[in-house]
């Protein structure tokens, strides 16, 4: 065991800090309060991105053979920390180099990586994520958007739910049922599909998170070559674990709570309210609540780093940063008060974002599950098989 | 940076572990009672040398820490974190154990202090050292928290050794690096035997623990746990800054205050009484959350330390 971090990784984090200074527009502040799923952060990202692969710093995670800078898990976790600090200039690219990247290197054909990968690692391509259905959200493998073969391609015909970046996305990492015979996670494939495919229709779902948010995307006879299918086709399920797995630990929203605490404390301060006893002892523990979800989340890292594959440390994780954003939401609620009441406000806008946190990447109840399954080994059948 | 046990940290858990098993336990400490202390146990770990993890050339904080964690996880009644983690780091040499740590103007009564032959206080920024206790010199009371408790003589304090300006927070950052540490081990342990009950226990013809509302609890409880876990660990490998200390005791205090509660409810009218071992581990975090203020003065001091400077007192 050891808790210090390598003097390569500090170092990075240091050049990352000095960069992030000067490369982020003088409207920053106000850009990212509405999220990475927002309209201005899925326009900026295209221009970030490419400066930060410039850099070399978009995939350093990645192996080289694919572009990345081959410098494994713990500078993936500096970068998603320092960036989700600022606010996510990546907007929805942290996706693409969290996990559709990862998942292409780990069951695309080479052709694939050829041409997925390249445009990922130098920051030119959006990605939307095509999983939840109007009928398929915390269960998703009651999904039943379908690819039907038809020789060397699929029709795919169905629709999409809150997919958020559907209005900018290149392409859409899609799981759809290619075994209509089959019901459950058995039968479904990915397909990696272009947003500009005949067939494809986009709709905004207006809510309350923000503008352009979350949409609807209907696909009607969409002819897409076999080619584009990732993995096994009828046992895309593999992929998709995968890539769940990735993804629940990949967002730092710990650190960007981390940083919002400290906004906070110095707005009540200017309030004159930091003495407060009763606020020190919220901000105090919201604060423990956002260090446990990083190091937790560290924890997960340290596993990765070791190339072991996923464990339910993932779900302990995910829990655990859910918990530190809302408990941070709330707090800023607390600090502005009636001031939170204007639509665009500091507190309005992490209240919103934070919203979400219980319910995207598989809802709260989900992670509960699998922790109470894999984590505790909680067995409603052990009395009856001892 | 790694999470991982070395090969050093696995062998020392594992000496620790047969020491363990063979003397302490859950079933051991219902033997010995609420309020016993585990003598026995007590000559073992200081005999066998892991209660000096802190002091050795090779190990330091992070491997007291350890030892300190899977004490309090066999249930072991003796003061672990006290003698093997504060006092190490806070003093250069080695004084007699066990020892007990106070705040000298707050509650007289202090955890372990009727067998501790050293009490570790803190006066103001000063941490007074009280040496050479005798038999009897401070009063047993009874007391439904676990461990021995005794009610020390404000005047005992006046013949000790005052330990200079600063020294009363190395001291508190210490004790609360401590207490999460023993939270850890207690809680994880727990949760355990709660698990362990839920899958066994059977109503409406089949196992609790196939009951959502009961899966879903022990579930957020882990969370907590495993974030108690890690925080203390990482607090005493960082040395206890201020920050890091008030960090580690704050969110094991809050998890304490719900694991318990959790723990004692899943486990039904069984889980309080004295045949069953929760309540070893229970009424034992319960006390650990009564010092240094509890959970509030440590959230408080996790602001202090972060926004201090912000501050205008």
């Amino acid at each position: 065991m050891d808790f210090q971090w390598g003097a390569e990784e500090a170092e990075f984090r240091n050049q990352l800090r000095e960069f992030l200074a000067g490369e982020l527009p003088d409207n920053w502040g106000e850009m990212s309060q509405n999220g990475p799923g927002s309209e201005a952060q899925a326009k900026y990202s295209r221009q970030f991105c490419r400066r930060l692969a410039e850099k070399g710093w978009l995939t350093p995670h990645w192996p080289t053979e694919f572009g990345g800078g081959g410098k494994g898990a713990w500078f993936h976790a500096v970068l998603g920390e320092e960036m989700w600090a600022i606010g996510e200039p990546r907007g929805p690219q942290y996706m693409n180099v969290n996990w559709i990247g990862p998942a292409i290197a780990r069951y695309g054909t080479p052709e694939q990586q050829r041409t997925y990968l390249p445009p990922i690692s130098s920051g030119s391509v959006l990605w939307c994520q095509g999983f939840s259905e109007p009928d398929a959200g915390s269960d998703l493998a009651a999904l039943r958007t379908r690819a039907i073969r038809d020789g060397d391609h699929y029709v795919i015909n169905g629709q999409k739910l809150w997919t958020s970046y559907a209005n900018h996305a290149d392409y859409c990492f899609l799981l759809a049922r290619t075994d209509a015979e089959r019901a459950g996670a058995k039968g479904i494939s990915v397909l990696l599909v272009p947003m500009d495919s005949d067939g494809i229709a986009v709709r905004e779902v207006p809510s309350m998170v923000g503008e352009r948010y979350f949409h609807e995307v209907y696909f009607t006879d969409v002819r897409v070559p076999v080619s584009v299918r990732l993995g096994p086709e009828h046992d895309g399920w593999q992929v998709v674990t995968f890539a769940l797995a990735q993804e629940r630990v990949g967002a730092a929203r710990y650190a960007r709570a981390a940083r919002v605490i400290d906004q906070l404390a110095a707005e009540a301060a200017a309030r004159g309210r930091l003495d407060d006893p009763l606020l020190q002892v919220r901000l105090g523990t919201a604060r423990a609540a956002c260090e446990a979800a990083r190091v937790l989340a560290y924890k997960v890292t340290d596993q990765r780093a070791r190339g072991e594959p996923p464990t339910p440390d993932t779900n302990v994780a995910r829990v655990a940063n859910t918990r530190a954003d809302l408990a941070v939401a709330e707090l800023a609620l607390a600090v502005y008060g009636a001031d939170a009441l204007e639509y665009g406000s500091t507190a309005d806008a992490n209240y919103r974002m934070a919203i979400t946190a219980g319910v995207a990447v598989g809802a709260t109840e989900v992670q509960l599950d699998l922790i109470a399954r894999r984590f505790l080994r909680l067995d409603p059948n052990a009395k009856a098989r001892a | 940076m790694t999470y991982l046990l070395n090969d050093d940290q696995k062998d020392l858990l594992d000496g620790l572990s047969t020491v363990l098993t063979r003397l302490a336990g859950p079933e051991r400490a219902m033997q010995l009672g609420v309020g016993a202390h585990d003598d026995r146990l007590w000559r073992a770990l200081t005999d066998s040398g892991y209660l000096d993890a802190g002091r050795g050339g090779e190990t330091g904080p992070l491997e007291a820490a350890l030892v300190v964690e899977a004490i309090a996880g066999a249930g072991g009644l003796v003061a672990a974190a006290a003698s093997a983690l504060v006092a190490p780091a806070v003093l250069d040499d080695a004084v007699q154990g066990p020892i007990a740590l106070a705040e000298c103007e707050g509650s007289p009564l202090v955890r372990f202090a009727p067998v501790a032959r050293t009490l570790l206080g803190i006066d103001g920024d000063e941490a007074v050292l009280v040496t050479d206790i005798g038999d009897g010199e401070i009063g047993a009371v009874k007391t439904t928290f676990g461990v021995p408790v005794g009610r020390v003589p404000q005047q005992l304090w006046g013949r000790g050794t005052r330990l200079g300006a600063g020294s009363g927070d190395r001291v508190r950052n210490w004790w609360r690096v401590g207490s999460a540490v023993e939270q850890a081990g207690g809680l994880a342990a727990a949760l355990r035997l709660t698990v362990d009950y839920v899958n066994q226990r059977e109503q409406f013809g089949h196992p609790i623990a196939g009951f959502q509302a009961v899966r879903h609890r022990l579930a957020e409880c882990a969370v907590l746990v495993e974030g108690t876990r890690w925080l203390a660990l990482e607090a005493a490998a960082l040395r206890a800054g201020p920050e890091t200390a008030a960090t580690a005791a704050s969110y094991a205090n809050a998890a304490a205050k719900h694991v318990v509660a959790e723990t004692h409810q899943l486990t039904g009218a069984m889980g309080f009484t004295k045949e069953y071992p929760l309540h070893v581990y229970t009424t034992r975090a319960q006390g650990l959350t009564l010092e240094l203020g509890g959970l509030e003065a440590h959230s408080r001091a996790v602001a202090t330390a972060r926004w201090g400077a912000l501050m205008s007192r």
